[in-house]
């Protein structure tokens, strides 16, 4: 087994602070959920076989916009991510958590809260 | 395959990125932290970053920020370099595999910029130091 690195005895480290612990998790979930979202919207391009080429045109966007989407090069703007599941028939859904892991994040801010 | 994450260390040992992290508050630290674990797993070309991992474009052209709002909208940037190549090329760098290498990070109030100056001698100057290594300098 590998020696863990600089960076994740780092984090590791850091982890023990609270308020370090409870951002971190909260920006990896955020992250994950935006990530997930284009993701999925890049799959459902590739699966009807539009290029990003046509996707920009046909939305009326700069080709390279798209192509900036799709590799992280820029900031996801929420209209284009809603253009574009508009243009491949798909629907952009929130989805209400269920209300035990809500609770858990809640009870973790308490705790987080009072630890500061 | 995850890449791994490393961070640039200057010729006397010091870490001039985990300096600048250590100097921000605990929240802008856990960003920065959650951004390299999210690209790290999911590397380029696809998304990944929720947003806040950039590729930079003119004379910081092939460098990555990590781009961040903090209290009273202070903003927070984190600068990366991502080291890709074949096995061997990757050997002869001292990288165990490809790699998002943490080169520094700078912070500034809301709207104003930072001077070309500036990104030259906090940044591209570490990365022309960085790449210039055979192997790289990295914290261990």
């Amino acid at each position: 087994m590998s020696r863990a690195g600089f960076h994740e005895r780092r984090r590791t480290e850091r982890m023990r602070d609270p308020e370090f612990r409870v951002e971190y998790e909260r920006a990896r979930s955020e992250i994950e959920q935006i990530d997930s979202v284009v993701r999925s919207l890049d799959q459902l391009r590739e699966s009807t076989g539009t290029s990003k080429t046509d996707l920009a045109r046909r939305i009326g966007r700069n080709p390279s916009s798209i192509r900036r989407l799709f590799t992280a090069a820029s900031n996801p703007e929420l209209r284009l991510v809603v253009q574009i599941a508009n243009d491949l028939d798909a629907d952009i859904i929130v989805a209400p958590r269920s209300k035990k892991r809500d609770r858990r994040l809640q009870s973790d801010e308490r705790a987080s809260a009072t630890a500061a | 395959m995850a890449w791994r994450i490393e961070y640039y260390e200057q010729h006397d040992g010091s870490v001039p990125a985990a300096k600048f992290l250590d100097g921000c508050p605990a929240k802008i630290d856990a960003q920065f932290n959650a951004v390299l674990d999210a690209v790290a797993a999911a590397p380029p070309p696809q998304f990944s970053g929720g947003g806040k991992w950039e590729a930079m474009h003119g004379s910081m052209g092939g460098y990555y920020e990590i781009r961040l709002t903090g209290p009273g909208r202070e903003q927070f940037r984190l600068f990366c370099l991502l080291e890709n190549a074949a096995p061997a090329e990757l050997r002869r760098r001292g990288l165990k595999a490809p790699s998002i290498v943490v080169i520094n990070g700078m912070r500034k109030p809301h709207r104003t910029t930072f001077t070309d100056r500036d990104y030259r001698k906090h940044v591209r100057t570490l990365g022309e130091d960085h790449l210039a290594n055979f192997p790289r300098r990295l914290a261990r």
